[in-house]
């Protein structure tokens, strides 16, 4: 199956591989995977007090596809604000990578990964504010 | 979708004989070796090379116990694919991972010793699933949906098929 050349780049040149401490209260990690294919993806974004995304990383192993997508993600998740983060649809990955059908579920993983690493730093927040609360 | 199965005649279960499936494929493909139909009406000629592709794409699949265990379940009427699966558990995840973010570091390392050591924990790993899931089929009615529950153990032996191949292409890079 032909790659598109916008999926090519990534894979060649990810933006943004890497690991963040994910035990820092400003790090939000999502941990996703498809077991149809054996992919895993993990996505972190680190978040400054005013809610803008200052970092992100992510290490994914899997098809080009899968790299390129969450590559893409990480990309476009710096400098966003939470809010504006969960708006990052897969069908504008896809879209933007040129994916072919077969490959639309790596867009649905990095979307998964972007939601997930915002739970995980929701989380957080909610954990600290209870502690702090008491 | 055609039943592999049937059409090499075994019966529909996880734990094949390898050997008897081996010796079905090469019955078969004999008496549909095309030499047999070198004098035949050109319609039978076509149906036997149809037949003979059916035979070597059902051997294929049911040799692989990924496919062999996805064309039990697609039988039994439970959905597998993509979307259909559910979600690999955070604990599999996490630990595949890490194995194989170990295995770059050997890679980089070149420590070909790491990367047999890694496989050869994940092969172990391999078979007890296997064996497991082997357990699972020989108990379930084979068309049930109950089937479903086999679900998770194929997503790992999924995983751990992935890490190996991953190694063996290492290995090979590695001691070339």
């Amino acid at each position: 199956m032909a790659y598109s050349e916008k999926v090519i780049e990534h894979y060649e040149n990810p933006r943004n591989v890497g690991t963040l401490d994910k035990n820092d209260e400003h790090v939000g990690t999502g941990l996703v995977g498809a077991p149809a294919c054996g992919d895993v993806m993990r996505l972190q974004i680190k978040v400054s007090d005013s809610g803008v995304i200052e970092d992100a990383k992510f290490k994914t192993f899997g098809c080009g596809s899968a790299i390129a997508s969450s590559s893409l993600a990480t990309e476009w998740l710096k400098g966003k604000t939470i809010d504006e983060a969960e708006q990052i649809k897969n069908s504008m990955i896809a879209e933007e990578l040129h994916l072919p059908p077969v490959k639309i579920h790596c867009s649905v993983l990095a979307e998964d990964a972007i939601k997930s690493a915002i739970a995980d730093f929701r989380s957080k927040q909610a954990a600290k504010k209870a502690l702090a609360g008491q | 979708m055609i039943d592999p199965f049937q059409t090499l005649g075994v019966e529909a279960r996880f734990d094949l004989d390898p050997d008897d499936l081996a010796r079905r494929h090469r019955d078969l493909s004999r008496a549909l070796h095309p030499d047999r139909y070198a004098g035949a009406p050109a319609a039978e000629r076509r149906l036997s090379l149809s037949r003979a592709i059916e035979v070597n794409d059902a051997f294929r699949v049911l040799k692989d116990p990924i496919r062999r265990a996805e064309a039990l379940l697609r039988r039994a009427g439970v959905p597998v694919g993509e979307t259909a699966e559910p979600k690999p558990s955070p604990d599999l995840l996490m630990e595949m991972m890490e194995r194989r973010e170990e295995l770059g570091d050997a890679r980089r390392r070149k420590d070909l010793a790491a990367v047999h050591a890694l496989a050869d924990a994940i092969r172990l790993r391999e078979r007890e699933v296997l064996a497991s899931m082997g357990r699972q089929f020989a108990v379930s009615d084979p068309d049930s949906t109950k089937l479903a529950a086999v679900l998770p153990e194929l997503g790992e032996l999924r995983y751990l098929r992935r890490f190996l191949d991953e190694a063996s292409a290492i290995e090979e890079e590695l001691s070339s």
